[in-house]
C-alpha cells in the first residue's frame, strides 16, 4: 500500500497544480455571456472552457476566448478525449488540446472517466465503462500520457450514470480513486454527478465521498438535473442545484475544503446575474 | 503509453455502440426510446436499477443520442429544418445518421453530407418545392462552411501579378462560398426566431429573377453580398480556371451584345473580388496551367 505525503506537502502541492485560490468560485463559459463578460466584467474567479469547441479553425470563437482569458483564467474541460474507448488516444485530439493549451497558458485540464465513441463512431456522450482492474490500469496508462503530454496536471472528472454492468468488479468510487493513484493524477469532483448516480444506482452518495482524496482534487463541479417520469435522474445542467446537492457539497467542503467550485449551467441558461446568484449560494454553505 | 484496449472492451462498445444508434420509433407520432429491440447481449448485461430495469436504463442513452444529434443539425439546418418542419426535418436526419455516424470530436461535423443525402432522399410533393427545399439546405450548408472557416489573410495584387494575371489561376478564399436562390430563402433565414420557434413555415413565392451571393467570413460573423448573373459565373469559373481560360469560357456562353460590355463588367466583377476578399492568393504560369488540368 502506498504511503500518502504528509498534509502540508500535499497541500502545496495541490495549490501549485490548482495555479487559483484554493476558494475560488468559477463559472463554465458559455457564448451567451459573452456580452455580459465583455461590458461588465462580473465578480468570477474563472471560468471553465470546453476544449472541443476552440480546436476549429474559425476565428470567431478563439477570438472570444482570447478576450475572457485577457480578463480571467481558464481552465479547459473535455468531453471528447475517450479516455476509456478501446481505441488508443486520438494523437490529432491530443495536438489539438496541447496548442489550445499553450495558446491560454491554462493551469490546469480535466475530462472524463468514461467512453465517447468507438469504432470510428462517436456517441457525443459520456459512457460508462465496467469497472474492473485491467481497465484501472488501461485508464491510468492514458491518463498519464495525457499529462505528460500536456506537461500540466491533468484531471478526471466522474460522470453521472444510468447503468451499472454484470461485468463490473468495483464500485465507481474504487475505480475513480485507484485511477487517479495509478497515474498519479488529479480529481475533478462533480458532487452533483455523485447524486445522480447515487439515486439512479442506490448507492450512499456519503460513501462516495469517503473514498475521494481531496489532496488530488483540482475543483469541484455543481450543477442541476431533472427528474424523468420514471424516477430516473438525468445530469441535465438545466437546473439549479438542487438541495440535496448542496449538501452533498457542504459534506465535502467539511471533508476536504479549501477547493475551487464551478458552476455548470447549459440548457435553459440564465442570465449572467443569475448564475452569481446561484454560484454565490456556494459561500452560505461553506459558511 | 497510448496503447489500445482489451479485446473484450472493443466488443462490449460495439454492442452498447449499438443500442445507444438503435433508431427511436415514430410509429406513435413522438419519438419513442424501444428497449425491446436493443441488443440481446446488452440488454443481459445492464444490471436492474432501484428505479428501472435494465433495458430502460439504457434508453436513456438512446434517446440522448439522438436528441442531441438533432439539435445539432436544426441548428446547422436552421431555414431547412423550418420549413420542412422538425418532425420531417428529424425523419431525414434520423436516416442520415445511419448511413452516416458522426465520427471525431467535432459534433458540428455532424451535419457534413446532409445536403447530397437530401438530395436523393427528399420526395415533396411537387419538384418545385423539392428544388426550393435543396436550395434552403445549400444555403444553410454554405453559411455553416463559413462561418467554421479560417480567417485567412485577402489576397492584393502587386503590379507584377498585373501582367501575368490572365495566365494565373487565382485561389479561392476558404471560406468564400457562393450560393443561388430563387425566392428569398436568405431574407427567411434572417427572421427566423432562435430557440423555442418550432411551427412549419412556408416557402415565400419565386422570385421574377433568380439571385447570387457571396457568403464570406468577417470578424464579426458572415458577410453576405450580391453577385450579378455573369459575376457569380465568373467567380465559380475561377475556382478551377485561369483568368483567361475563365474568360474564354464566360465570353462563349454571352450573347454578341453581351460581349461588347464583357471586358469592361469583367474588369469591374475581379476588382470588386479582389476589394471584397474572394480570393487569398494567386496561382502563376505553369503551375496554374498544370492544377487546372487537375480540375
Amino acid at each position: 500500500m502506498s504511503s500518502r505525503p504528509p498534509v502540508d506537502e500535499a497541500r502545496k502541492r495541490l495549490q501549485r497544480a490548482r495555479c487559483i485560490p484554493d476558494d475560488a468560485l468559477g463559472l463554465g463559459l458559455r457564448p451567451v455571456h459573452y456580452p455580459h463578460i465583455f461590458e461588465h466584467g462580473p465578480d468570477v474567479d474563472y471560468f471553465e472552457a470546453i476544449s472541443e469547441n476552440f480546436f476549429g479553425p474559425a476565428p470567431g470563437p478563439r477570438r472570444n476566448l482570447a478576450r475572457v482569458r485577457s480578463r480571467y483564467p481558464i481552465v479547459l474541460h473535455g468531453v471528447g478525449l475517450n479516455l476509456l474507448g478501446h481505441a488508443p488516444l486520438d494523437e490529432g485530439y491530443l495536438d489539438a488540446l496541447c496548442r489550445l493549451v499553450e495558446e491560454l497558458d491554462t493551469p490546469f485540464v480535466t475530462d472524463h472517466l468514461c467512453w465517447t465513441g468507438a469504432h470510428g463512431v462517436s456517441h457525443h456522450d459520456l459512457l460508462p465503462a465496467p469497472y474492473v482492474p485491467e481497465l484501472v490500469a488501461l485508464a491510468a496508462e492514458r491518463a498519464d500520457y495525457v499529462q505528460r503530454r500536456l506537461g500540466l496536471p491533468f484531471g478526471i472528472e466522474n460522470v453521472s450514470s444510468y447503468v451499472e454492468f454484470e461485468q463490473s468488479t468495483m464500485t465507481e468510487w474504487e475505480f475513480l480513486a485507484a485511477v487517479v493513484r495509478e497515474a498519479r493524477c488529479w480529481t475533478l469532483l462533480d458532487v452533483n454527478n455523485v447524486h445522480v448516480s447515487s439515486q439512479n444506482h442506490g448507492f450512499d452518495p456519503e460513501v462516495y465521498l469517503d473514498s475521494v482524496d481531496f489532496t488530488r482534487v483540482l475543483q469541484v463541479h455543481l450543477a442541476g438535473f431533472t427528474c424523468e417520469s420514471d424516477g430516473t435522474i438525468v445530469d441535465t445542467h438545466d437546473h439549479a442545484v438542487a438541495p440535496h446537492v448542496w449538501n452533498l457539497y457542504a459534506s465535502a467542503w467539511r471533508r476536504g475544503g479549501p477547493f475551487p467550485t464551478l458552476l455548470e449551467w447549459d440548457a435553459h441558461i440564465p442570465t449572467m446575474p443569475e448564475l452569481l446568484g446561484e454560484l454565490a449560494k456556494t459561500r452560505e454553505v461553506r459558511a | 503509453m497510448n496503447r489500445a484496449g482489451p479485446g473484450w472492451l472493443a466488443e462490449f462498445q460495439a454492442h452498447f455502440g449499438d443500442v445507444v444508434r438503435t433508431p427511436l420509433d415514430r410509429s406513435s407520432g413522438t419519438l419513442r426510446a424501444t428497449p425491446d429491440r436493443y441488443d440481446a447481449v446488452m440488454t443481459r448485461d445492464a444490471r436492474d436499477g432501484p428505479r428501472a430495469p435494465g433495458a430502460a436504463r439504457l434508453a436513456v442513452y438512446n434517446r440522448q443520442y439522438w436528441f442531441r444529434l438533432f439539435e445539432v443539425l436544426k441548428a446547422a439546418f436552421p431555414l431547412t429544418a423550418r420549413l420542412l418542419g422538425y418532425w420531417t426535418f428529424n425523419g431525414h436526419a434520423g436516416r442520415f445518421l445511419l448511413q452516416v455516424p458522426p465520427r471525431g470530436w467535432d459534433i458540428e461535423a455532424a451535419g457534413l453530407g446532409f445536403v447530397p443525402f437530401l438530395e436523393e432522399e427528399l420526395r415533396p410533393e411537387d419538384e418545385s418545392t423539392r428544388v426550393a427545399l435543396l436550395e434552403a439546405a445549400r444555403i444553410d450548408a454554405a453559411w455553416r462552411d463559413v462561418s467554421r472557416a479560417p480567417l485567412r489573410p485577402r489576397y492584393r495584387p502587386s503590379d507584377a501579378d498585373a501582367t501575368h494575371l490572365l495566365e494565373s489561376r487565382l485561389i479561392p478564399s476558404e471560406d468564400l462560398q457562393l450560393v443561388e436562390e430563387h425566392s428569398a430563402l436568405l431574407e427567411l433565414r434572417r427572421t427566423l426566431n432562435g430557440a423555442g420557434a418550432h411551427d412549419r413555415i412556408a416557402l415565400p413565392p419565386p422570385l421574377a429573377q433568380p439571385r447570387r451571393w457571396a457568403l464570406l467570413a468577417t470578424e464579426g460573423g458572415v458577410r453576405q453580398l450580391p453577385l450579378e448573373e455573369r459575376e457569380a459565373e465568373l467567380v465559380e469559373l475561377l475556382r478551377s480556371l485561369t483568368v483567361r481560360e475563365a474568360l474564354a469560357r464566360l465570353e462563349k456562353a454571352c450573347g454578341a451584345k453581351e460581349r461588347e460590355s464583357l471586358p469592361a463588367h469583367a474588369r469591374r466583377w475581379l476588382a470588386r473580388g479582389v476589394q471584397h476578399g474572394y480570393w487569398s492568393g494567386i496561382v502563376r504560369g505553369e503551375r496554374a496551367q498544370s492544377q487546372t488540368t487537375h480540375v
